[in-house]
């Protein structure tokens, strides 16, 4: 072993060696790969942005007038309060549903019930179906003739048909529930991985103080979990901000723009409208939503591990 | 130095047996002769019965033509997408030698294609037989033929006459039949009104066109909301808007934007009129039987005014980009034999159920033709295809935005408009 060393340390230099020793060798083939599928893709967005480039020709110039174009659109802001709505109602109600599924299903398992395995999986089932097809299940359930599931089961009760799709507040409403449906399951999935890692004895001795159901629920068991709420707030926020597929499938924005939300629109302005440079400048806009929420989500985690 | 003399006699060894191989597979001559086109328009099509003709006709050429070896790319199923990529590729000097180009786009292109009328004439298809829509999407500014119309499609009124004996002419006359048949438990005339391109082709436009309407100006330029193209839009959409005031059409076509998803109100048995596309003939006996699909008939679609006629064509040419005479003449030969002969185009469009973009093929005995084949000749001789402008898209977009928000009712015929034209021009 001193034979090893005696052969192998002097060939390397001091400077060499303190970088061989660092973690950077270690990191550099990560940031190697960040850089080409993450740094640059972001750059060439940004430039582009600021381009009048359209997919249809290579020629383009530089220019500021796609964000003059989108911030002076009135149906941009229109767009922005649709998004706002759309991502406002998904969040609250996925956390919501999120955390009575995994509470009952670990309610479930400390009753012994049986089924609870397939009632947790037949709900990460909806999360793990891609958002097309999610959009097209929908699209059908919501058909607004009599054969459609929804409108059928109105029709049973004697109810005039509902304008699902084609009603522009429905039509929004009804692409929060089909999100909703979608999206719940990964709050569950988060919120009861932290119901288990609660202490029993927290529980207990709140139960042995006389803290009934409800005080237990609300004074003790949703305090300790509010870190891990607050940080699938954030997930499932970003998220929702990017949900483009099902979307596209089960309204494709319509009818008029009722339901277009900012990751639509990106997609209907480059590949339908071939603009390139305003579809970068909006693709800029929601990158500057995802970085604050995500800036917002790494001060609420900093704060939670000084604590 | 041993060494080096048996490698220097292994790489003459290898040269020489590559060589050899190469002569005997091929031959000396061999050009590679590269084909872009949607997957349906290849032997990779999805469709098993249009893969097996496009399979047995590519064998035969290439049993024919063994000195040319095809190669099959296939684009992008986003038709926009996969002609802004062949122009990109055009633009670069990199486009493949043969490739389908969607019909109304095919004038963009005119600078980058080949002229084609010596091969024409040499194959006997006459430039003139042409229906008049595909002729000037495929004769450049130069009176030259740059493009070859493959197969077309056309938008009609279906209708069934056991409930319609006349079909309406007028929209005056499709508020007065949807009133009475919705009487009768059907539902009014149903029709695309969302997003999506179906809309366009098939309830904008035709009704601007008929007008005498443009969309856009010779360069290219948006005019649809400005000046008497304005007035005429208007009349579009009030009309719309009137007959979904009047309940002539369901508020629920706002959310149909293709000519497809009429087919599952068709399946109710309620839908006794609606506007689609011809290839819609061989989906509704599937849904509503054989036998109820014997009473149903075509009939022009629905003008503002009555006498006034227009309708849209659609359909795929083929362009062919490459200098190289004997790739053309191998192209067009290609060509010829699948799809554009009267063999190629009668029996490609029996298998794909699409309409002859030549007029002879009609009555040729290699198309068998459909029930309503004559009807839908006829109204091709009255169809426009899309403007081939770089703004279409933009302004089809927001066309569909347009009339789905005046049908939803979320908007007036003028601030729908007025918004598009914003849109449009911003």
């Amino acid at each position: 072993m001193s034979n090893f060393q005696s052969v192998k340390s002097p060939k390397i230099k001091p400077g060499k060696r303190a970088f061989v020793n660092s973690p950077f060798p270690w990191l550099l083939p990560l940031g190697l790969i960040l850089t080409f599928v993450f740094v640059y893709p972001i750059f060439e967005i940004i430039r582009l942005s600021f381009t009048d480039a359209s997919l249809l020709g290579a020629d383009y110039s530089y220019t500021t007038e796609s964000y003059g174009r989108l911030f002076g659109h009135s149906e941009f802001f229109s767009m922005l309060l649709i998004t706002a709505i759309f991502v406002s109602f998904s969040v609250v109600f996925q956390l919501f549903f999120g955390f009575i599924i995994a509470f009952l299903i670990d309610q479930g398992q400390k009753l012994d019930l049986k089924g609870t395995v397939i009632v947790r999986t037949s709900v990460l089932t909806a999360w793990a179906i891609p958002g097309v097809i999610i959009g097209i299940i929908w699209r059908v359930m919501y058909t607004e003739t009599e054969v459609g599931i929804f409108n059928s089961l109105v029709g049973m009760v004697g109810m005039d048909l509902i304008p699902f799709l084609s009603d522009p507040t429905i039509a929004l409403i009804s692409v929060i529930v089909a999100n909703v449906w979608r999206g719940t399951a990964f709050s569950m999935i988060l919120i009861y991985a932290a119901i288990q890692t609660l202490p029993n004895d927290v529980m207990e001795a709140a139960k042995i103080d006389g803290a009934n159901g409800l005080q237990r629920l609300f004074k003790v068991m949703l305090p300790m979990l509010a870190p891990i709420i607050l940080v699938t707030l954030i997930i499932i926020s970003i998220d929702t901000f990017n949900t483009f597929d099902m979307v596209m499938a089960l309204t494709g924005g319509g009818p008029g723009q009722s339901t277009e939300v900012i990751a639509l629109s990106i997609y209907t302005t480059i590949f339908r409208e071939f603009n390139l440079g305003q579809g970068a400048a909006t693709s800029v806009v929601l990158l500057s939503i995802n970085v604050i929420m995500t800036l917002v989500y790494l001060k609420i985690l900093g704060r939670q591990g000084e604590k | 130095m041993n060494i080096n003399k048996h490698w220097l006699f292994g790489i003459v060894f290898l040269a020489f047996f590559m060589v050899g191989c190469s002569s005997d597979s091929s031959g000396e001559d061999a050009v590679d002769l590269n084909w872009a086109s949607p997957a349906g328009y290849t032997p990779q099509s999805p469709v098993a019965s249009d893969a097996e003709y496009i399979s047995e006709k590519v064998s035969e050429f290439e049993e024919e033509n063994p000195d040319v070896n095809l190669n099959v790319d296939v684009m992008a199923n986003n038709v926009n997408e996969a002609m802004a990529r062949l122009m990109e590729q055009a633009e670069s000097g990199r486009a493949p030698d043969l490739a389908a180009i969607d019909g109304y786009i095919l004038p963009n292109f005119y600078d980058h294609l080949q002229p084609l009328d010596d091969l024409m004439e040499e194959y006997g298809i006459d430039p003139d037989d042409y229906l008049p829509f595909a002729k000037d999407v495929v004769t450049g500014p130069d009176g030259k033929i740059y493009g070859l119309y493959m197969n077309t499609d056309t938008r009609v009124l279906f209708y069934d006459t056991d409930v319609i004996p006349e079909p309406p002419s007028t929209w005056d006359e499709v508020i007065e039949v949807s009133t009475k048949i919705q009487e009768e438990g059907y539902n009014g005339l149903m029709l695309p009104g969302g997003r999506g391109e179906g809309t366009s082709v098939t309830t904008l436009w035709p009704l601007f066109w008929a007008q005498g309407g443009e969309l856009t100006d010779d360069d290219g330029n948006p005019t649809f909301g400005e000046g008497e193209n304005r007035e005429k839009m208007l009349n579009v959409l009030t009309t719309i808007q009137e007959a979904a005031e009047a309940g002539a059409i369901p508020q629920r076509v706002s959310s149909y934007g293709a000519e497809g998803d009429l087919d599952q109100e068709v399946a109710t048995g309620k839908t006794a009129m609606f506007l689609g596309g011809n290839w819609q003939e061989t989906v509704i006996p599937d849904l509503i039987g054989e036998e109820e699909f014997e009473s149903w008939a075509v009939a022009p679609l629905p003008q503002i005014e009555e006498g006034t006629d227009a309708t849209s064509a659609g359909g795929w040419t083929w362009g062919i980009f490459t200098e190289d005479e004997e790739k053309q003449r191998a192209a067009f030969d290609l060509m010829a034999r699948l799809y554009m002969s009267d063999q190629g185009m009668g029996e490609f469009n029996n298998v794909f159920g699409g309409l002859p973009s030549r007029e002879s093929v009609f009555d040729s005995e290699y198309y068998k033709g459909t029930k309503f084949s004559d009807e839908y000749r006829e109204m091709l001789e009255e169809a426009q295809t899309r403007p081939p402008s770089p703004e279409y898209s933009k302004i089809s977009t927001e066309m569909q935005i347009a009339i789905s928000e005046v049908i939803s009712g979320g908007k007036t015929p003028e601030q729908a408009l007025d918004d598009a034209w914003n849109s449009v021009n911003n």
